[in-house]
């Protein structure tokens, strides 16, 4: 019985500490479909507020295979601080497919491991929007059509979980990026355009992130 | 089928939601998957026929059972079910020594009976295995077909599917040894023609229960494969090969409602994204094999997510 008190006691402690705080950071999930440049933006936000990169970029999609997360970075915006774990996903998508790589010069063994953990990777960012994030940055490249079905199912489960949402319409830097086809696509949110690579317009990026996060 | 717990073995059809909250048996939560198994089977089947003994003993005695089945049926037209039990009982108890006391007389109708049975399930590859089985007979018939029983006698099997293996062997036992059957009949000239009729009733009696019934719908080989899967690793429910008629429109239907990730090829996946959002586990590995890895969440609730502020 002293056990079972004792015990009980410590799980009470744990999920008062874990959820009772307010000053907690909120966790943000950074999604998206793959190669839309999440972890560029991860980057981007966790250099500018702490110094560290999140993880390695590329041009090649699912560079990103696990969930990566950098915690408690602090974004000072008109006075006000907030506090956010980032959480990187995994590009989401409904097919992943080996032979994709191997237009990227990779050998097929190679090719057929990336995409098995890539696979893995949606899994786990599917689980992780379930269970584990506060708030969602969805990025999308406005050089591409973002009326997909993976874009639609992901906002609509974001929606409802009545998770904020920021919308980013990345790449503004490329020619082809097409803001206005973002926002008209996912009208009853907010869309902001940026370039993560080159850091244009991100200064508004964390203001909304202040104002929609904090 | 495809589904096997990697802990005790037990197997779970595509789709079986039951794994979902980890094994019943032992609790386990790994899981292989064999996708190729149902598709493959025939060659397996193919390979396996040429192996060993084992796996032929079980497809004849299983042939040869259903043979005996059809014949008690053919000469019982009463109520089936009771003789069949009956019989049953008494091959329990005597089975093995009416086999061998009995093994002298039986020999040539035997072989006969075992012919027809044969020709009767409709297959060319056993007609030979049956007409070795019967023809050197008696002597072989314990030994043949008690090494399935005995291969087959897992952990799993032992509680619930030890009854319709032994029965399945015991029909072998009486088929292969027209003596029991005499035991019923009093006449073993009538056994070998109602096996006779029987083969020609084979696509179209009725009054056997399920798994007979399939087995006889099926060809020989797909009706033969819980006893060749229990050869290989995997312990089989008998009657799943009730689902063998459709197996491919059936997998489709449950892939369509459950798989989260599908294995098209290695290296090639399809996501359904809302099963991998609405289930609590998740995958945590897949190999390249089709074998993967989950993570069944047990007593511990996450907190409700939905609370942002």
């Amino acid at each position: 019985m002293g056990l079972f008190a004792e015990l009980r006691d410590s799980v009470s402690r744990v999920t008062a500490s874990l959820f009772a705080d307010d000053s907690e950071p909120k966790r943000i999930g950074i999604y998206g479909p793959p190669n839309a440049g999440k972890t560029t933006l991860a980057n981007r936000i966790a250099r500018d507020w702490t110094g560290d990169a999140v993880g390695p970029e590329s041009h090649i999609p699912h560079e990103t295979r696990r969930a990566r997360r950098k915690e408690d970075v602090e974004i000072k915006r008109n006075g006000k601080t907030v506090n956010i774990d980032i959480v990187d996903t995994p590009g989401v998508t409904t097919k992943v497919d080996y032979s994709e790589f191997l237009d990227h010069d990779m050998e097929k063994d190679e090719a057929v491991r990336r995409s098995r953990e890539a696979t893995e990777g949606v899994a786990e960012a599917m689980h992780w929007l379930r269970e584990d994030v506060d708030g969602v940055i969805y990025v999308l490249d406005a050089t591409e059509d973002p009326f997909t079905q993976v874009n639609t199912m992901l906002i609509g489960i974001i929606e409802s979980r009545e998770l904020p949402v920021l919308i980013l319409a990345n790449k503004t830097d490329l020619e082809d990026a097409n803001i206005q086809r973002v926002s008209n696509a996912f009208p009853q949110h907010e869309t902001i355009p940026l370039s993560a690579l080159e850091g244009d317009n991100m200064d508004e990026v964390y203001e909304q992130i202040a104002k929609y996060f904090g | 089928m495809p589904h096997q717990c990697t802990n005790c073995g037990h197997v779970f059809e595509d789709g079986s939601k039951e794994m979902l909250s980890g094994c019943p048996d032992c609790g386990g939560n790994k899981f292989q998957y064999h996708p190729g198994e149902v598709p493959d089977e025939p060659a397996v089947d193919d390979a396996e026929q040429s192996e060993p003994p084992e796996p032929e003993g079980g497809s004849v005695t299983g042939a040869v059972g259903r043979a005996a089945n059809r014949v008690r049926d053919a000469v019982s037209s009463g109520p089936p079910s009771t003789d069949a039990v009956s019989d049953e009982d008494e091959a329990t108890d005597d089975g093995a020594t009416v086999d061998t006391a009995t093994g002298d007389d039986g020999a040539t109708v035997d072989a006969a009976t075992g012919e027809d049975s044969a020709n009767a399930t409709a297959t060319s590859d056993d007609e030979d295995s049956a007409n070795a089985t019967a023809t050197s007979d008696d002597e072989d018939a314990v030994p043949q077909s008690g090494g399935p029983t005995s291969s087959t006698a897992d952990p799993d099997r032992a509680g619930s599917g030890a009854a319709p293996e032994t029965e399945e062997v015991e029909r072998a036992d009486s088929g292969t040894d027209p003596a029991v059957d005499g035991v019923d009949t009093g006449d073993t000239a009538t056994t070998a023609d109602a096996a006779d009729e029987a083969g020609v009733q084979a696509s179209t009696a009725d009054e056997e229960d399920g798994a007979q019934a399939d087995a006889r719908s099926e060809v020989v080989d797909m009706s033969s494969l819980p006893d060749r899967a229990d050869d290989g690793r995997v312990v089989k429910e008998p009657d799943d090969s009730e689902d063998r008629p459709d197996i491919e429109d059936l997998r489709q239907e449950l892939n369509d409602q459950f798989e989260s990730i599908r294995i098209v090829a290695p290296g090639q996946y399809e996501l359904n994204l809302m099963e991998l959002y609405d289930r609590q586990e998740y995958i945590i590995a897949l190999q390249e094999d089709g074998q993967y890895v989950i993570e069944v969440p047990d007593a511990w609730e996450a907190p409700d997510p939905t609370e942002t502020e």
